[in-house]
This record gives C-alpha cells, structure tokens and sequence, in this order.
C-alpha cells in the first residue's frame, strides 16, 4: 500500500500529470502500475521520492516525513480498530509491534517490517528504537508525529540517530 | 512488467475514477479473503496439534496395553511349561507303574481296572499335549523338525494305530490311491498328529459305514484326505470348526469328551507345513478333511538307500548292553527300572550328574539315558563334562538320551547343542523309549562292524 498512497498523496499535492511526468521520467520495472496488495521493490519507492524531491524542490527526508503524516491518516480511516482501544500516542506506538505487526503478518507473511523497539520511562513517556532495512527514518518520524496529533495531546518528540536512514532512537514526552 | 500505451491517448474521468475505485474494491476484497484464509489455516493447524495429540495419547496407550498383553501373555506360557513339567512327572510315575503292572499275572477284573488307569492316563496326556501345542502355537514357539522319512510307512503307522478302535464300532478303515516309493524330509511326529486326529474324529463321530484315507502326492506336496460316512458338519457350525475351544455343540463334548483343540492345532501344524487343513462335506452326508504338507525331497549325496530303520527288539537283545540311567526322582528310577526289565539289559542309576559323570568315567556305558533336572549337577553340564572328556581323551563316543518333562520344542532344540543325541519325553512310553535307545544303539553295532577289520 505504500506505493499507492505515495502516488496518492503526490497527485494531490502536485497533480496527476505532475505524477504521470515523474513516472514516465523514471525507468520502472513495474512501470508505475502498483496495487495496494502486492510488493515492489524498494528503489522504486526511493527512485518516486527522489524525482518527486527534484521536481518539487521538496527535500526527501521532507518527503518521507510529509508522508508519513498521510500514510497515518490512511490508517485511521482504513483501520479504525487499532485506534479503538488506546487511550493516548504512547500506547498506539508501544502496540505497533505486539499488534499491528502481527495482523499486517496475517496479510502479508512475507512482508519486510521494521522493528520498534519500545520501552516506557518511569517518568512518563516512551524510548523506540526504530530499525529497519530500509532508510525511513523520516517517513517513521512523520507517523509518529501524526499519531501524537491523532490523540490531540502535545508532545515533545525527538529524535537521535538516523544518519542513514536505518536506525534511530525515538523519545516521545509529554509536555507538561 | 506492465507496458503501457505511449502517448496521450486519455480515459474519461469517469472511466478512470470507476477502475480506480474498482482497484481499491479489489484490494480490500484480497485482504479480507487472505485474512479469512489466514484464520481458517490458524484453525486447522490447531485441529491438527490436537489430532496429532491425540494419536500420540493413543499411540501411547496402545503399547502400553500391547506390553501389558505380551507380559500376560509370557507369563501364560511360563505357567503352562511349568504346569506341564509339574503334571508329566507324576503322570510318568502314574502310566509307567501301569505299564509294568500289565507285565504282571493279574486277574481279568484286575487287568480291565488296569486298561482303565492306562486310557485315562493316556488320554490326560493326550489333553496336556494338545494345550500345550496350543500354546506353543500362540506364543509363535512351534517349531518343525525336518528328518528323514518314509510317508508310505507312517501313513501305515498311523492307520494301524486306529484300526483297533475302527474295528470295535465296526467301522471299515480303508486306505485308497497311494503314495509313489521313496523317502522325504520333514516332519513326520507332527504329520502323524495332524493325520491322527483327522482319523479319530473321524471314527469317532461315525456310527456305521466306513472311514477311507486318500493319499496322494503331486509333486512335493503330500494330500492326505480322511472322509467318514458320519453324520458331517452341520452348515452352521462350518466356521466354527478350525477355532481353539469350540467343538461343534457342547453336547459333543459330553458325549464324545476331547478339548475342540485337535482341528485348530492340526489346522497351523499344516500351515507350518506350506500347506492346509480343510472341510469339504462328503457326499452322503459325511464329513472330508484334507490335509496338505510341503515336503522337501533328500539332500542330493544322501541317496534313498535302504531302509536304515532298526528293528529295536533284535538290537536291544543282540547283546547284554550296558546303561546308565541319571535320575534324581526315585519314582521315575522305579519306572525306568521295570519299563526296562523286560529287556534284560545291564542297567545302572546314577542319582545326578555328577555321579553319572564318575561312573561313565569308571566303567564306560554304552549308552546313556540322561535327565535334565537333577541337583548337585543337572543333565547338560553333566553331558557337556562327558563330552568333553571324550573330545580330550580320545574316547569313543558314547550316546546321550535326555529324559525330560519339558516339552517345549525350544529346550529340546538346545539339547543337541550339549552333545546330546536324542530326546523321550516323560512320561516315558516303553516303546518309545525302546525305539530311540535302539536307534542309538544301532548306529553303535554298524560302527563296530565296520571297524572290526582295521581292528584285528
């Protein structure tokens, strides 16, 4: 689904001929066709980001982090459940790995999923390390931040880490 | 992957909008079909563990009941050696004491109270030895032997041994087609039992008219057919007939007595044999068993020569022979003694094997009769410490009979292993033992004649 809503969210940022430039300009082996329900390479999706970059002058950690933000409204509309029972951000994001994962695996058992590491601190708030294969740490910070606006209840998020991409340590706190 | 047309070639918005919502209507379709799909394999693999538990329980309680079964049954035929051992002792003092007795003057009346204790005494160890065969069959321990012998002369045998009885109810016993001349392998105690038992059922459950043996050979394979002009079998009682314990209708057995074991017996004594025990009704009325055994023809270089069989009353008076019996129970030395009297040979008792060792040592015998059980030293060692002193001396082989109350085929098939030449079976049958003692003997007298001229 992340190629879909990539397009998705480009088309309404940039327009559809905008998209169908960027993916004509590109060489595709799947030639810019994705579903929601299949896997395609990686490179594509950095290839999409990286033309989208230029064409916008849009920075592509900007990018990832823009949507990140979109990808975590599509879960809201799509996937109500989840949010259902969690009373705040911290909760949501100590679940993705207990609780997302494992249903996104019943899916998609093939599916190459990050690791969220999480710890909650004893003086309220929430350590996750994020690792993964592939380098999204900025898309990973644009859900997060999109989670802590989806329970309405400001926090302090920051971020170390991430020179690559592949890793990096998360601390969310409330703001008091 | 998906080549799509160049150009500007456009869709409606409408179009496009439709196969869009048509994609993502697809796309949710797949997700809940492979969630469903999902779920529905998570429930079989649970249905799976907790088969797979449950054959495994099972699985487990099987072979604990087949243990508990196996030991039960070991501990049967463990009981039924030991009964039989316990029971043939006390018969051999029972039936051989007759046979000595009927040696004596005695009045009519006397000698009729005296065919009485032989009969029964015979016709109890009839029954041991029918349940023992039984359970020997069912602990898979019945072993056949193969030695040499003449079909034609056992069938003859075993006919005369029932004409008596034939005659008695006034019953013809016929013996029709024939066996081809010569001599086979295989197991002629065991195929004298099966033919036996056919011809006593036969004459006893026919009240007039005749009962006829079919021989004939076809190759290798011997057919032996008893038919009766009895009653037969009625349709119904058919199946039942090759089933242990189960004569056709209790009433036979008070009127005609015998355990309902002979035909199951006989019936996987033939199978043994590479053949089959079957019923065909006769026509007329009457009932047909056939029998049928495999048997293997001489060992090529043992040529059917002639027959080396030894008359045992000649050999046993052809001079005073000297033998040592080794006996611990006094009542079986006494049998012995007076089953042997007749004979008039030189006859010693040695209490054990100890002693029969010393007095072969003292004074060579020419031959030995040997019980197996017996303290201080018991019938093998005492035969092995013989043996031995033969092998180291040079000393003239001298033959070795063990007496024995053990009847199981396993034991005897260890005797020979201790240089022991031949076996009786208590309760010892002065013919019987006659015969084995003359056959050991015989081979002795061959022996000599054929050294004599490097002798002298």
């Amino acid at each position: 689904m992340v190629f879909t809503e990539l397009l998705a969210m480009a088309e309404q940022a940039v327009g559809e001929d905008v998209v169908d430039e960027v993916l004509d300009g590109l060489d595709l082996d799947s030639g810019g066709a994705y579903t929601a329900v299949g896997s395609y390479p990686c490179s594509e999706l950095f290839a999409i980001v990286g033309a989208l970059s230029d064409r916008t002058g849009i920075d592509a950690g900007e990018l990832q982090r823009q949507f990140g933000h979109w990808v975590f409204r599509t879960f809201e509309q799509g996937y109500p459940q989840f949010f259902a029972d969690k009373a705040g951000a911290l909760e949501m994001l100590e679940a993705i790995e207990g609780q997302v994962h494992v249903e996104v695996r019943k899916l998609y058992p093939d599916a190459e999923l990050p690791t969220f590491a999480t710890r909650m601190l004893e003086e309220g708030g929430l350590e996750m390390q994020y690792r993964s294969d592939r380098p999204l740490v900025a898309f990973c910070h644009g859900l997060v931040e999109a989670c802590v606006a989806h329970f309405d209840r400001p926090m302090q998020i920051t971020r170390t880490g991430g020179a690559d991409g592949r890793e990096a340590l998360f601390v969310i706190r409330e703001v008091r | 992957m998906t080549n799509l047309p160049p150009g500007d070639d456009r869709v409606s918005r409408r179009r496009y909008a439709r196969e869009r919502s048509a994609r993502q209507e697809a796309e949710r379709l797949l997700e809940e079909r492979a969630l469903a799909l999902f779920h529905a394999n998570a429930e079989l693999k649970r249905q799976a563990e907790t088969l797979e538990e449950a054959v495994r329980r099972r699985t487990e309680e099987l072979e604990a009941a087949k243990q508990a079964a196996e030991k039960a049954s070991a501990a049967k035929s463990a009981f039924l050696a030991m009964i039989s051992h316990e029971i043939r002792t006390p018969l051999n003092g029972v039936l051989g004491m007759a046979t000595a007795l009927a040696d004596t003057e005695l009045e009519p009346n006397q000698r009729d109270m005296l065919d009485v204790i032989v009969s029964s005494g015979n016709g109890l160890l009839a029954l041991l030895n029918d349940v023992l065969d039984l359970s020997k069959i069912e602990a898979r321990r019945l072993t056949l032997e193969t030695i040499e012998f003449d079909p034609n002369q056992l069938m003859d045998e075993v006919v005369a041994l029932h004409r008596a009885n034939a005659a008695e109810k006034g019953l013809d016993l016929l013996i029709a087609g024939h066996l081809p001349q010569g001599r086979w392998r295989g197991d002629p105690n065991r195929l004298r039992q099966v033919v036996s038992n056919l011809l006593s059922n036969a004459v006893k459950f026919t009240a007039c008219g005749h009962v006829s043996l079919d021989l004939r050979m076809i190759g290798d394979r011997l057919e032996v057919a008893v038919s009766d002009t009895g009653a037969g079998v009625p349709e119904e009682t058919r199946p039942k007939l090759f089933k242990p314990f189960s004569q056709a209708d209790t009433s036979i057995t008070r009127e005609f007595g015998g355990t309902g074991l002979g035909l199951a017996i006989s019936r996987r004594i033939c199978r043994m044999m590479g053949g089959d025990l079957t019923f065909h009704p006769a026509p007329g009325g009457g009932a047909c068993f056939v029998a049928t055994a495999h048997l293997l023809p001489l060992r090529s270089g043992a040529a059917a020569g002639p027959d080396r069989a030894c008359p045992y009353q000649r050999v046993l008076t052809e001079r005073r022979w000297r033998i040592l019996a080794a006996e611990d129970g006094a009542t079986n030395r006494k049998v012995l003694d007076l089953l042997l009297r007749p004979l008039d040979l030189d006859l010693s008792m040695a209490v054990n094997g100890a002693e029969a060792v010393a007095a072969h040592r003292a004074t060579p015998f020419d031959l030995i009769l040997m019980d197996v059980n017996m303290p201080v030293m018991d019938g093998l060692q005492a035969a092995d410490a013989i043996r031995a002193a033969e092998r180291a001396e040079g000393l003239p082989r001298v033959p070795i009979i063990a007496l024995t109350a053990n009847a199981m085929t396993h034991e005897v098939s260890d005797y020979s292993r201790h240089g022991i030449d031949a076996h009786v079976s208590k309760p010892v049958r002065r013919e019987e033992l006659a015969q084995a003692m003359a056959m050991q003997l015989c081979v002795r007298l061959r022996a000599r004649v054929e050294d004599r001229p490097q002798a002298e």
